[in-house]
């Protein structure tokens, strides 16, 4: 009975621990379900914003015969101006007969001239993209006629007065893309983080008050264990997140901001290697939240401290600005999204990243180590939760 | 077999195993009795290696005890669960290959022991849909897979029906028909009479006594029934004597000196008393029960 096979101790036993988490997960059917609700959205908003930028708002803007020509100006000109947006004219009798049509909904606007320009009257609104676009058409119909009646021209009139922006790095659109990438990398950190985080906090608190954490324990060394839940998680919530972001960029390939994908992949690429560094680095301290509880209603109150750390990571993400967020940036856990962010905005040097996953790496050996002690002297107590202090004095 | 030596645990100024030493033989049922908080569950978990020792040390065929050692001994903590909502055959798979075996090789050993037990028609479901009987016949068998050189069972019996105790009774003779060492710890003094072969005996965290069951009866002094046609008073006059109680024509007593001569000679002269008083229709050492040699001990 003592042959090899049954001496030898399990090789690598944390693969076996990270594949029965993984196995468990993606067997269990709320979290397929959530992941699949979660693809939906992100596919519905895409969907969506390409639905609504191909579209074209139709308004009836209702004027009398004597305002007719400037309508049927609009009525040409607006689809130049705003490719969004047509205008479609309603001739009324009167300007009180306008108003009524208003009123019954027949039509959406009211030209009407006043006696230095033009009204557009609305029932509650003017649509925005409508009074922009009549401003300028109707606006440079006036100057030439103004110009010609002075005998010059708008050409003449306008000069010197052009303002036009330049700017040395990117555009401001492709700013605001870049920093709305930042916000909802982000949000994805922080949703990764607090929902894997429960669920491993959770499975150790389960193997913890079933008791099977001393069975898996004579088998083998709590490290083991440790690095293989941490392992398993981590695999599960980079996966879930690269599925998300996947699919949105791919979606985002469809639509207008195609162009600036480009321009980001390196802050998205930076952003994969600090969530899989900060993630491992969380993940361990999710991991001593539950081992210091000793049943699941426990948890609320040992992951607590967490869960606010966690919300300051993401809403440090919004708020930091200038030098309070470059320092921050270098600071685990803060670095996690600041750091990425700024490289998205093209704000860090291409040696900082580096130097900041230097510290996230540096100050996630040190937390393995820390939570280790913790993990394995917090185990074995299934007595009430466990204080920090309690689990770090303890005896092995 | 397993040896324990001054095995001590301190929790802060408290000390909750103190100084505890004895023998697990091979082939041989150990039971492990004691109050609550006397120390049994620490003193497993010290053995399995999964509480430090303040002081003293675990031997295993004699020398320390390894971790190697450790992972080949089946266990079985109290208030026992595996994970709830896991599949039971992947389950048992999922230990089996924690303690080193290959996959295969596991599901085959955990197939062949739910079979045997008459579970394998469930090996599907999830361990919480079981009765409390069937989970703890998983239970055992999770201890079982891997053939354990050693068996460390924190109450067993807690809980099962008679026919699961017997079944459970069947399977530990069978492993100590192997060879291998059982020490279980167990409340119930009538099983840990029944079954085993050696007891331990622990009270406020020492050991008060151990030995083999018989010995441990052998220790205290005789007890004698006496059964006579008329009334048995007259018992008390007898020197050497110490009358438990007198009940009609019955008495129970135990002899004062435990010298053998001397006993002897007081059975001899109750035989003669009460022959001169009419019959004596029995008389017979009593066996002492465990409970009584508990309550004595850790009295």
């Amino acid at each position: 009975m003592n042959d090899q096979t049954e001496t030898r101790a399990a090789e690598r036993p944390w693969l076996l621990v990270a594949r029965r988490e993984v196995v468990t997960r993606l067997t269990d059917k709320s979290f397929l379900i959530g992941t699949l609700i979660t693809l939906v959205l992100v596919v519905g908003f895409i969907g969506w914003t390409i639905w609504s930028e191909d579209r074209t708002e139709r308004v009836t803007v209702a004027a009398t015969a004597a305002d007719a020509a400037t309508a049927q100006l609009l009525e040409r000109e607006v689809p130049e101006v705003d490719d969004g947006l047509e205008v479609e004219l309603v001739e009324v009798a009167s300007d009180a007969a306008g108003v009524a049509a208003l009123e019954d909904e027949d039509a959406d606007v009211l030209l009407r001239a006043t006696d230095d320009g033009w009204t557009l009257v609305g029932r509650k609104e003017v649509p925005g993209d409508l009074t922009a676009a009549a401003e300028s058409i109707i606006g440079d119909a006036a100057l030439t006629a103004n110009a010609e009646r002075a005998g010059t021209s708008p050409a003449e009139l306008r000069q010197g007065g052009a303002v036009d922006t330049v700017l040395l790095e990117g555009d401001a659109e492709r700013q605001d893309f870049a920093q709305g990438m930042g916000f909802l990398l982000a949000f994805l950190f922080y949703f990764a983080a607090l929902g894997f985080g429960y669920t491993l906090s959770g499975s150790v608190v389960e193997e913890k008050a079933n008791r099977i954490v001393e069975i898996i324990t004579t088998k083998i060394p709590v490290r083991q264990l440790l690095i293989g839940k941490i392992a398993g998680n981590t695999l599960l919530a980079l996966g879930q997140t690269a599925l998300i972001v996947a699919v949105g960029l791919v979606g985002i390939s469809f639509t207008e901001y195609s162009s600036f994908l480009s321009g980001i992949s390196a802050g998205i690429g930076w952003f994969a290697v600090f969530f899989l560094v900060g993630f491992l680095f969380v993940a361990c301290w999710w991991a001593v939240a539950g081992a210091l509880a000793s049943r699941a209603e426990d948890l609320q109150t040992t992951a607590a401290p967490l869960t606010f750390v966690m919300m300051g990571v993401f809403f440090g993400a919004f708020l930091f600005e200038g030098t309070v967020q470059t320092v921050a940036s270098y600071v685990p856990p803060f670095s996690i999204v600041l750091m990425p962010i700024r490289v998205l905005n093209g704000d860090a040097a291409v040696g900082e990243p580096v130097a900041a996953i230097a510290i996230l790496l540096a100050a996630m050996a040190a937390t393995v180590v820390l939570a280790e002690r913790i993990y394995r002297r917090a185990l074995l107590q299934t007595q009430g939760r466990v204080t920090l202090k309690q689990a770090w004095a303890a005896a092995d | 077999m397993i040896e324990t030596r001054g095995l001590t645990r301190r929790f802060g100024e408290r000390t909750v195993v103190d100084d505890v030493s004895f023998d697990v033989p091979a082939g041989m049922l150990t039971g492990f009795v004691g109050g609550n908080g006397a120390g049994k569950t620490t003193t497993m978990r010290m053995i399995m290696g999964l509480l430090g020792l303040s002081a003293g040390e675990v031997l295993w065929q004699g020398r320390p005890i390894a971790a190697a050692d450790r992972r080949r001994f089946g266990y079985m903590p109290e208030e026992r669960g595996l994970y709830p909502k896991q599949r039971i055959l992947d389950q048992l798979v999922y230990l089996g290959e924690l303690s080193g075996l290959p996959a295969a090789r596991a599901r085959a050993s955990a197939t062949e022991s739910l079979e045997r037990f008459g579970l394998a028609d469930r090996s599907g479901d999830r361990v919480e849909k079981l009765s409390l009987g069937n989970q703890q016949r998983v239970q055992i068998i999770a201890a079982l897979l891997n053939q354990p050189q050693a068996l460390i069972l924190d109450e067993p019996f807690s809980g099962l029906d008679p026919t699961a105790v017997d079944s459970m009774v069947d399977l530990l003779r069978e492993e100590t028909g192997r060879g291998v060492p059982v020490l279980f710890s167990s409340h119930q003094l009538d099983l840990v009479e029944r079954l085993c072969d050696r007891l331990v005996v622990l009270r406020a965290g020492e050991v008060v006594a151990q030995g083999g069951v018989e010995e441990l009866r052998a220790r205290g002094p005789e007890r004698l029934r006496v059964v006579t046609d008329r009334d048995a008073g007259w018992i008390r006059d007898i020197a050497g004597v110490h009358v438990l109680d007198v009940d009609g024509a019955e008495a129970l007593v135990e002899l004062a000196d435990q010298d053998e001569r001397a006993a002897d000679a007081v059975r001899r002269a109750i035989l003669t008393a009460g022959l001169d008083r009419g019959e004596v229709r029995e008389l017979a050492t009593v066996r002492t029960p465990l409970s009584e040699i508990y309550r004595e001990v850790t009295a």
